[in-house]
Protein backbone atom coordinates (compact mmCIF):
# COMPACT_ATOMS: atom_id res chain seq x y z
CA UNK A 1 0.00 0.00 0.00
CA UNK A 2 1.08 3.22 -0.77
CA UNK A 3 1.42 5.58 2.44
CA UNK A 4 -0.51 8.82 1.94
CA UNK A 5 2.52 11.45 1.84
CA UNK A 6 0.28 14.68 1.94
CA UNK A 7 -2.88 15.33 3.52
CA UNK A 8 -5.69 16.25 1.11
CA UNK A 9 -8.50 16.67 2.76
CA UNK A 10 -10.03 19.53 0.91
CA UNK A 11 -13.95 19.48 1.96
CA UNK A 12 -14.46 23.45 2.70
CA UNK A 13 -15.65 24.05 6.44
CA UNK A 14 -19.66 24.61 6.78
CA UNK A 15 -21.19 27.70 8.46
CA UNK A 16 -21.30 26.81 12.03
CA UNK A 17 -17.79 25.03 11.58
CA UNK A 18 -16.02 28.17 10.24
CA UNK A 19 -17.39 30.35 12.99
CA UNK A 20 -16.41 27.38 15.23
CA UNK A 21 -12.81 27.23 14.14
CA UNK A 22 -12.71 31.39 14.24
CA UNK A 23 -13.59 30.86 17.74
CA UNK A 24 -10.98 28.13 18.29
CA UNK A 25 -8.48 30.23 16.60
CA UNK A 26 -9.08 33.58 18.53
CA UNK A 27 -7.60 31.17 21.53
CA UNK A 28 -5.57 29.26 19.83
CA UNK A 29 -3.62 31.87 18.60
CA UNK A 30 -3.67 33.61 21.96
CA UNK A 31 -1.94 30.55 23.40
CA UNK A 32 0.68 29.23 20.77
CA UNK A 33 1.39 32.48 18.74
CA UNK A 34 3.05 33.85 22.13
CA UNK A 35 4.16 30.62 22.96
CA UNK A 36 5.81 28.99 20.12
CA UNK A 37 5.53 31.64 17.47
CA UNK A 38 2.85 30.07 15.45
CA UNK A 39 2.89 30.88 12.10
CA UNK A 40 -0.72 29.63 11.84
CA UNK A 41 -0.20 27.01 8.75
CA UNK A 42 -3.07 24.94 10.29
CA UNK A 43 -1.53 21.76 10.23
CA UNK A 44 0.35 21.51 13.30
CA UNK A 45 3.20 19.68 14.21
CA UNK A 46 4.57 21.36 17.58
CA UNK A 47 4.63 17.61 19.18
CA UNK A 48 6.93 16.17 17.12
CA UNK A 49 9.03 19.37 16.94
CA UNK A 50 9.72 19.59 20.20
CA UNK A 51 7.45 22.30 20.30
CA UNK A 52 9.33 25.02 18.40
CA UNK A 53 7.18 26.09 15.16
CA UNK A 54 8.89 24.42 11.94
CA UNK A 55 6.82 27.14 10.12
CA UNK A 56 9.61 29.90 11.07
CA UNK A 57 12.13 28.50 8.64
CA UNK A 58 12.09 31.02 6.04
CA UNK A 59 11.72 27.79 3.30
CA UNK A 60 9.28 26.31 6.05
CA UNK A 61 10.51 22.98 6.17
CA UNK A 62 8.60 20.40 7.66
CA UNK A 63 11.37 17.44 7.31
CA UNK A 64 14.68 18.64 9.02
CA UNK A 65 17.23 21.54 8.12
CA UNK A 66 18.45 22.62 4.77
CA UNK A 67 22.13 22.38 4.27
CA UNK A 68 23.00 25.91 4.85
CA UNK A 69 23.08 26.01 8.74
CA UNK A 70 26.07 27.60 9.88
CA UNK A 71 28.66 26.03 12.07
CA UNK A 72 27.20 28.40 15.36
CA UNK A 73 23.80 26.95 14.41
CA UNK A 74 23.16 30.31 12.86
CA UNK A 75 19.76 30.46 9.96
CA UNK A 76 21.88 31.25 6.22
CA UNK A 77 18.59 33.68 5.32
CA UNK A 78 18.63 35.60 8.47
CA UNK A 79 22.23 34.88 10.33
CA UNK A 80 21.06 36.92 13.38
CA UNK A 81 18.58 34.33 13.81
CA UNK A 82 19.03 30.30 15.39
CA UNK A 83 18.24 27.68 12.82
CA UNK A 84 14.45 26.61 13.96
CA UNK A 85 15.86 22.80 13.23
CA UNK A 86 18.99 23.60 15.10
CA UNK A 87 17.07 24.37 18.26
CA UNK A 88 14.49 21.53 17.38
CA UNK A 89 17.12 18.71 17.71
CA UNK A 90 18.85 19.92 20.49
CA UNK A 91 15.65 20.75 22.22
CA UNK A 92 13.97 16.93 20.76
CA UNK A 93 18.12 15.39 22.21
CA UNK A 94 17.08 17.03 26.05
CA UNK A 95 13.52 16.05 25.93
CA UNK A 96 14.52 12.46 24.78
CA UNK A 97 12.40 12.87 21.25
CA UNK A 98 15.04 11.99 18.86
CA UNK A 99 12.74 9.18 17.40
CA UNK A 100 9.97 11.53 16.10
CA UNK A 101 12.68 13.37 14.10
CA UNK A 102 12.52 10.20 11.87
CA UNK A 103 8.97 10.92 11.32
CA UNK A 104 8.15 11.90 7.89
CA UNK A 105 5.40 15.10 8.40
CA UNK A 106 3.77 15.27 5.17
CA UNK A 107 3.17 17.92 2.37
CA UNK A 108 0.84 20.61 3.40
CA UNK A 109 -2.60 21.32 2.64
CA UNK A 110 -3.24 25.16 2.40
CA UNK A 111 -6.44 24.91 2.47
CA UNK A 112 -5.92 24.58 6.09
CA UNK A 113 -3.67 27.88 6.42
CA UNK A 114 -5.18 29.99 9.50
CA UNK A 115 -7.69 27.87 10.05
CA UNK A 116 -7.59 26.04 14.18
CA UNK A 117 -5.83 23.17 13.92
CA UNK A 118 -7.48 22.29 17.12
CA UNK A 119 -10.59 21.39 15.12
CA UNK A 120 -9.01 20.40 12.46
CA UNK A 121 -7.20 17.32 14.77
CA UNK A 122 -10.95 16.71 16.37
CA UNK A 123 -12.40 16.45 12.59
CA UNK A 124 -9.71 14.09 11.79
CA UNK A 125 -8.63 16.81 9.06
CA UNK A 126 -5.19 15.89 10.10
CA UNK A 127 -3.09 13.11 10.84
CA UNK A 128 0.21 12.55 12.61
CA UNK A 129 3.44 12.31 10.66
CA UNK A 130 4.39 8.53 9.85
CA UNK A 131 7.51 6.66 9.24
CA UNK A 132 7.75 6.00 5.69
CA UNK A 133 9.40 2.84 4.59
CA UNK A 134 10.21 3.06 1.26
CA UNK A 135 11.06 -0.29 -0.47
CA UNK A 136 14.11 -2.73 1.17
CA UNK A 137 14.07 -0.69 3.90
CA UNK A 138 14.07 -3.04 6.63
CA UNK A 139 17.57 -2.64 7.79
CA UNK A 140 16.49 0.76 8.88
CA UNK A 141 14.00 -0.01 11.29
CA UNK A 142 16.48 -1.52 13.47
CA UNK A 143 18.70 1.59 13.55
CA UNK A 144 15.13 3.78 14.62
CA UNK A 145 15.48 1.37 17.36
CA UNK A 146 18.21 1.74 18.56
CA UNK A 147 18.70 5.77 18.58
CA UNK A 148 15.01 5.08 20.62
CA UNK B 1 24.20 1.07 -19.34
CA UNK B 2 21.94 3.15 -17.97
CA UNK B 3 23.01 4.74 -14.24
CA UNK B 4 20.65 2.96 -12.72
CA UNK B 5 22.08 -0.21 -14.20
CA UNK B 6 25.77 1.13 -12.82
CA UNK B 7 24.23 1.71 -9.48
CA UNK B 8 22.94 -1.40 -9.31
CA UNK B 9 26.06 -3.21 -10.77
CA UNK B 10 28.38 -1.85 -7.81
CA UNK B 11 30.25 -0.24 -10.16
CA UNK B 12 32.40 2.85 -9.04
CA UNK B 13 30.35 5.66 -10.06
CA UNK B 14 31.64 9.64 -11.27
CA UNK B 15 29.36 12.38 -12.02
CA UNK B 16 29.80 16.13 -12.77
CA UNK B 17 27.72 18.87 -12.69
CA UNK B 18 27.14 21.63 -15.31
CA UNK B 19 25.97 24.99 -15.25
CA UNK B 20 23.32 26.19 -18.25
CA UNK B 21 24.12 29.75 -19.16
CA UNK B 22 21.95 32.45 -18.52
CA UNK B 23 21.11 33.10 -21.98
CA UNK B 24 19.01 31.36 -24.99
CA UNK B 25 22.14 29.74 -26.22
CA UNK B 26 22.20 25.78 -26.29
CA UNK B 27 25.31 25.98 -28.28
CA UNK B 28 26.83 26.54 -24.78
CA UNK B 29 25.83 23.25 -23.04
CA UNK B 30 27.05 21.27 -26.48
CA UNK B 31 30.14 22.72 -26.21
CA UNK B 32 30.36 22.36 -22.31
CA UNK B 33 29.37 18.84 -22.69
CA UNK B 34 32.16 17.87 -24.43
CA UNK B 35 34.51 18.23 -21.37
CA UNK B 36 32.28 15.52 -19.73
CA UNK B 37 31.78 12.68 -22.94
CA UNK B 38 33.64 9.64 -22.44
CA UNK B 39 34.53 11.08 -18.91
CA UNK B 40 31.91 10.72 -16.36
CA UNK B 41 28.72 8.26 -16.10
CA UNK B 42 26.27 10.87 -15.39
CA UNK B 43 26.15 15.22 -15.61
CA UNK B 44 24.15 17.05 -13.28
CA UNK B 45 22.14 20.00 -14.72
CA UNK B 46 21.88 22.55 -12.31
CA UNK B 47 18.40 24.21 -11.72
CA UNK B 48 18.67 27.99 -10.85
CA UNK B 49 21.49 27.45 -8.54
CA UNK B 50 22.31 29.91 -6.20
CA UNK B 51 18.76 31.32 -7.31
CA UNK B 52 19.87 32.84 -10.36
CA UNK B 53 17.85 32.90 -13.60
CA UNK B 54 19.55 29.99 -16.00
CA UNK B 55 18.66 28.04 -18.82
CA UNK B 56 15.83 25.18 -17.45
CA UNK B 57 17.69 22.11 -16.02
CA UNK B 58 14.79 20.19 -18.27
CA UNK B 59 15.45 21.54 -21.45
CA UNK B 60 19.39 21.51 -21.13
CA UNK B 61 19.05 18.05 -20.11
CA UNK B 62 17.17 17.23 -23.67
CA UNK B 63 20.30 18.88 -25.12
CA UNK B 64 22.72 16.52 -23.21
CA UNK B 65 20.40 13.34 -24.01
CA UNK B 66 21.18 14.77 -27.56
CA UNK B 67 24.75 15.20 -27.14
CA UNK B 68 24.80 11.31 -25.89
CA UNK B 69 25.13 12.02 -22.28
CA UNK B 70 22.99 10.68 -19.29
CA UNK B 71 21.51 13.86 -17.61
CA UNK B 72 20.76 14.20 -14.11
CA UNK B 73 18.35 16.58 -13.86
CA UNK B 74 18.00 18.47 -10.94
CA UNK B 75 14.46 20.17 -9.76
CA UNK B 76 14.51 22.61 -6.96
CA UNK B 77 11.21 23.57 -4.64
CA UNK B 78 11.83 27.01 -4.70
CA UNK B 79 10.43 27.83 -8.23
CA UNK B 80 7.57 25.73 -8.37
CA UNK B 81 4.95 24.58 -6.55
CA UNK B 82 3.74 20.65 -6.65
CA UNK B 83 1.32 21.25 -9.91
CA UNK B 84 4.64 22.79 -11.53
CA UNK B 85 6.98 19.70 -10.40
CA UNK B 86 4.47 17.25 -10.95
CA UNK B 87 3.94 18.39 -14.59
CA UNK B 88 8.05 19.23 -15.22
CA UNK B 89 8.49 15.62 -13.93
CA UNK B 90 5.93 14.49 -16.32
CA UNK B 91 7.87 16.21 -19.54
CA UNK B 92 10.62 15.08 -18.23
CA UNK B 93 9.74 11.69 -17.90
CA UNK B 94 8.33 11.96 -21.78
CA UNK B 95 11.58 13.27 -23.28
CA UNK B 96 13.79 9.87 -22.02
CA UNK B 97 15.02 11.96 -18.97
CA UNK B 98 15.23 9.46 -16.27
CA UNK B 99 17.46 10.82 -13.66
CA UNK B 100 16.22 13.10 -11.12
CA UNK B 101 18.05 14.98 -8.01
CA UNK B 102 15.49 16.22 -5.50
CA UNK B 103 16.61 19.48 -3.51
CA UNK B 104 15.23 21.85 -1.47
CA UNK B 105 17.13 24.88 -3.54
CA UNK B 106 18.73 27.84 -2.20
CA UNK B 107 17.12 30.37 -0.75
CA UNK B 108 16.24 33.45 -3.42
CA UNK B 109 17.94 35.61 -1.23
CA UNK B 110 21.64 34.70 -2.24
CA UNK B 111 20.06 35.07 -6.07
CA UNK B 112 20.10 38.18 -8.41
CA UNK B 113 16.33 38.52 -7.75
CA UNK B 114 16.12 38.51 -4.14
CA UNK B 115 12.83 40.22 -4.03
CA UNK B 116 11.06 37.23 -5.38
CA UNK B 117 8.62 34.88 -3.41
CA UNK B 118 10.02 31.87 -2.64
CA UNK B 119 7.73 29.24 -3.27
CA UNK B 120 8.70 26.28 -0.94
CA UNK B 121 5.46 24.29 -1.41
CA UNK B 122 7.31 20.90 -0.90
CA UNK B 123 10.62 20.25 0.74
CA UNK B 124 13.51 18.14 -0.77
CA UNK B 125 12.07 14.94 1.92
CA UNK B 126 8.16 15.50 0.54
CA UNK B 127 9.97 15.87 -2.75
CA UNK B 128 11.59 12.82 -3.12
CA UNK B 129 8.28 10.65 -1.67
CA UNK B 130 6.04 12.82 -4.53
CA UNK B 131 8.51 11.38 -7.40
CA UNK B 132 8.37 7.74 -5.50
CA UNK B 133 4.59 7.68 -5.33
CA UNK B 134 4.57 8.72 -9.33
CA UNK B 135 6.84 5.92 -10.25
CA UNK B 136 4.58 3.70 -7.90
CA UNK B 137 2.10 5.09 -11.11
CA UNK B 138 0.21 7.91 -8.43
CA UNK B 139 0.00 11.39 -8.97
CA UNK B 140 0.00 13.58 -5.72
CA UNK B 141 -3.76 13.90 -5.90
CA UNK B 142 -3.87 9.99 -5.89
CA UNK B 143 -5.02 10.00 -9.52
CA UNK B 144 -3.62 6.47 -11.02
CA UNK B 145 -1.31 7.04 -14.23
CA UNK B 146 -1.91 5.26 -17.28
CA UNK B 147 2.01 5.21 -17.62
CA UNK B 148 4.36 5.39 -14.27
CA UNK B 149 7.55 7.41 -14.49
CA UNK B 150 10.50 5.31 -14.08
CA UNK B 151 12.73 7.89 -12.53
CA UNK B 152 16.13 6.39 -10.68
CA UNK B 153 15.44 9.15 -7.30
CA UNK B 154 18.59 11.00 -6.23
CA UNK B 155 19.05 13.32 -3.17
CA UNK B 156 21.72 15.54 -1.42
CA UNK B 157 23.44 15.73 1.77
CA UNK B 158 25.17 18.12 3.70
CA UNK B 159 28.14 15.68 5.97
CA UNK B 160 29.64 19.12 7.44
CA UNK B 161 26.73 21.28 8.61
CA UNK B 162 26.01 20.86 12.54
CA UNK B 163 24.15 18.93 14.26
CA UNK B 164 25.81 15.65 12.81
CA UNK B 165 23.50 13.98 13.75
CA UNK B 166 20.30 15.87 12.48
CA UNK B 167 21.79 15.41 9.09
CA UNK B 168 22.32 12.09 9.28
CA UNK B 169 18.44 11.93 10.54
CA UNK B 170 17.39 13.64 7.39
CA UNK B 171 19.55 11.52 4.78
CA UNK B 172 17.48 8.62 6.66
CA UNK B 173 14.08 10.30 6.24
CA UNK B 174 15.25 10.77 2.13
CA UNK B 175 16.45 7.41 1.69
CA UNK B 176 13.47 5.82 3.14
CA UNK B 177 11.40 7.89 1.40
CA UNK B 178 12.47 6.48 -1.72
CA UNK B 179 16.34 7.88 -2.48
CA UNK B 180 18.67 5.71 -4.33
CA UNK B 181 21.46 7.60 -4.86
CA UNK B 182 23.13 10.95 -2.70
CA UNK B 183 25.27 13.83 -3.78
CA UNK B 184 27.41 14.99 -0.89
CA UNK B 185 28.56 18.60 -0.31
CA UNK B 186 31.92 19.00 -1.74
CA UNK B 187 34.18 17.32 0.58
CA UNK B 188 37.59 19.18 2.01
CA UNK B 189 37.46 17.68 5.79
CA UNK B 190 38.45 14.40 5.08
CA UNK B 191 38.22 13.12 8.80
CA UNK B 192 35.13 14.71 8.95
CA UNK B 193 33.88 12.85 6.10
CA UNK B 194 34.76 9.84 7.04
CA UNK B 195 33.29 9.71 10.34
CA UNK B 196 30.08 10.89 8.77
CA UNK B 197 30.02 7.80 6.40
CA UNK B 198 31.10 5.30 9.21
CA UNK B 199 27.77 6.33 11.10
CA UNK B 200 26.27 5.95 7.74
CA UNK B 201 27.38 2.62 6.83
CA UNK B 202 26.90 1.57 10.96
CA UNK B 203 22.96 2.81 10.33
CA UNK B 204 23.32 0.74 6.86
CA UNK B 205 22.07 4.04 5.13
CA UNK B 206 24.62 2.57 2.61
CA UNK B 207 22.53 -0.59 1.63
CA UNK B 208 20.00 0.94 -1.00
CA UNK B 209 21.69 3.94 -1.78
CA UNK B 210 24.62 5.02 -3.17
CA UNK B 211 26.58 7.20 -1.49
CA UNK B 212 28.81 9.93 -3.93
CA UNK B 213 30.93 11.88 -2.25
CA UNK B 214 31.27 15.78 -3.81
CA UNK B 215 35.05 16.49 -5.24
CA UNK B 216 35.33 20.29 -6.02
CA UNK B 217 38.73 20.57 -8.01
CA UNK B 218 39.97 24.07 -6.97
CA UNK B 219 42.07 26.44 -9.34
CA UNK B 220 42.92 29.29 -7.64
CA UNK B 221 43.44 30.16 -3.73
CA UNK B 222 41.23 33.16 -4.91
CA UNK B 223 38.75 30.62 -4.94
CA UNK B 224 38.96 29.38 -1.77
CA UNK B 225 38.74 33.06 -0.18
CA UNK B 226 35.43 33.67 -2.21
CA UNK B 227 34.17 30.09 -0.89
CA UNK B 228 34.73 31.59 2.41
CA UNK B 229 33.25 34.43 2.37
CA UNK B 230 30.36 33.49 0.24
CA UNK B 231 29.12 30.45 0.03
CA UNK B 232 27.29 28.90 2.92
CA UNK B 233 27.21 26.00 4.70
CA UNK B 234 30.76 24.74 3.19
CA UNK B 235 34.00 24.17 5.49
CA UNK B 236 37.07 25.40 2.99
CA UNK B 237 40.61 23.32 3.91
CA UNK B 238 43.38 25.68 4.98
CA UNK B 239 46.22 23.41 3.93
CA UNK B 240 44.74 23.59 0.50
CA UNK B 241 44.86 27.34 0.39
CA UNK B 242 48.69 27.47 1.89
CA UNK B 243 49.22 24.60 -0.91
CA UNK B 244 47.31 26.75 -3.91
CA UNK B 245 49.20 30.21 -2.38
CA UNK B 246 52.60 28.90 -2.61
CA UNK B 247 52.59 26.74 -5.76
CA UNK B 248 54.22 28.47 -8.78
CA UNK B 249 51.51 26.11 -11.06
CA UNK B 250 48.22 26.39 -9.03
CA UNK B 251 45.79 24.56 -11.20
CA UNK B 252 48.28 21.65 -11.50
CA UNK B 253 48.41 21.65 -7.85
CA UNK B 254 44.11 21.73 -7.67
CA UNK B 255 44.27 18.75 -9.65
CA UNK B 256 46.65 17.01 -7.59
CA UNK B 257 44.26 18.10 -4.10
CA UNK B 258 41.65 16.80 -5.97
CA UNK B 259 43.26 13.60 -7.21
CA UNK B 260 44.59 13.05 -4.05
CA UNK B 261 41.10 13.51 -2.50
CA UNK B 262 39.64 11.18 -4.66
CA UNK B 263 42.07 8.45 -3.89
CA UNK B 264 41.31 8.71 -0.02
CA UNK B 265 37.72 8.76 -0.63
CA UNK B 266 38.13 5.30 -2.59
CA UNK B 267 39.64 3.88 0.71
CA UNK B 268 36.69 4.45 2.75
CA UNK B 269 34.22 1.95 2.99
CA UNK B 270 30.66 2.46 1.86
CA UNK B 271 31.26 4.88 -0.88
CA UNK B 272 30.11 4.07 -3.57
CA UNK B 273 31.49 6.94 -5.95
CA UNK B 274 32.49 10.62 -6.26
CA UNK B 275 30.42 13.70 -7.92
CA UNK B 276 32.55 16.24 -9.59
CA UNK B 277 31.60 20.04 -9.35
CA UNK B 278 33.71 21.95 -11.49
CA UNK B 279 32.01 25.26 -11.64
CA UNK B 280 33.64 26.91 -14.07
CA UNK B 281 36.89 24.87 -14.76
CA UNK B 282 35.24 22.28 -16.75
CA UNK B 283 38.96 21.10 -18.80
CA UNK B 284 40.15 19.55 -15.08
CA UNK B 285 37.10 16.96 -15.46
CA UNK B 286 39.05 15.06 -18.21
CA UNK B 287 42.78 15.52 -16.61
CA UNK B 288 41.66 14.43 -12.97
CA UNK B 289 39.24 11.30 -13.94
CA UNK B 290 42.36 10.33 -16.25
CA UNK B 291 45.16 10.96 -12.96
CA UNK B 292 42.90 8.78 -10.62
CA UNK B 293 42.60 6.02 -12.82
CA UNK B 294 39.22 6.29 -13.28
CA UNK B 295 38.55 6.38 -17.23
CA UNK B 296 35.23 5.50 -18.24
CA UNK B 297 34.63 2.58 -20.94
CA UNK B 298 31.36 2.85 -22.52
Amino acid sequence: MIPEISTRNTESLSRGEKTLSNLLLLFENAVKVPLFRCQRCGECILSSTAFICSQRCPKQLRNGPCGGTDEDGSCEVYPERACVWYRIYYRSQFLKRIDLLYKFNRIHNWCLDKTSSWLNVYRKRIEPPILLTGPDTNALDESINHDA
Amino acid sequence: MTLREKIESGKFIVCAEIEPPKSCNGDVIRRRSRHFDGHVDAVNITDNQTATVRLSSIAAAKILLEEGLEPIMQMTCRDRNRLGIQSDLLGAAAMGIHNVLCLTGDHQKFGDQPEAKGVFDLDSVQLVAMVDQMNRGRLLSGQEMKKATEFLIGAAANPFAEPFEMRLIRLHKKIRAGARFIQTQPVFDLPLFTRWMEWAVDKGLNENCAILAGVMPIRSAKTIEYMKMNVPGIKTNEEHLRRLESASDPESEGVRIAVETIEALQEIKGLRGIHLMPARWLESISVIVHEAGLNRIN
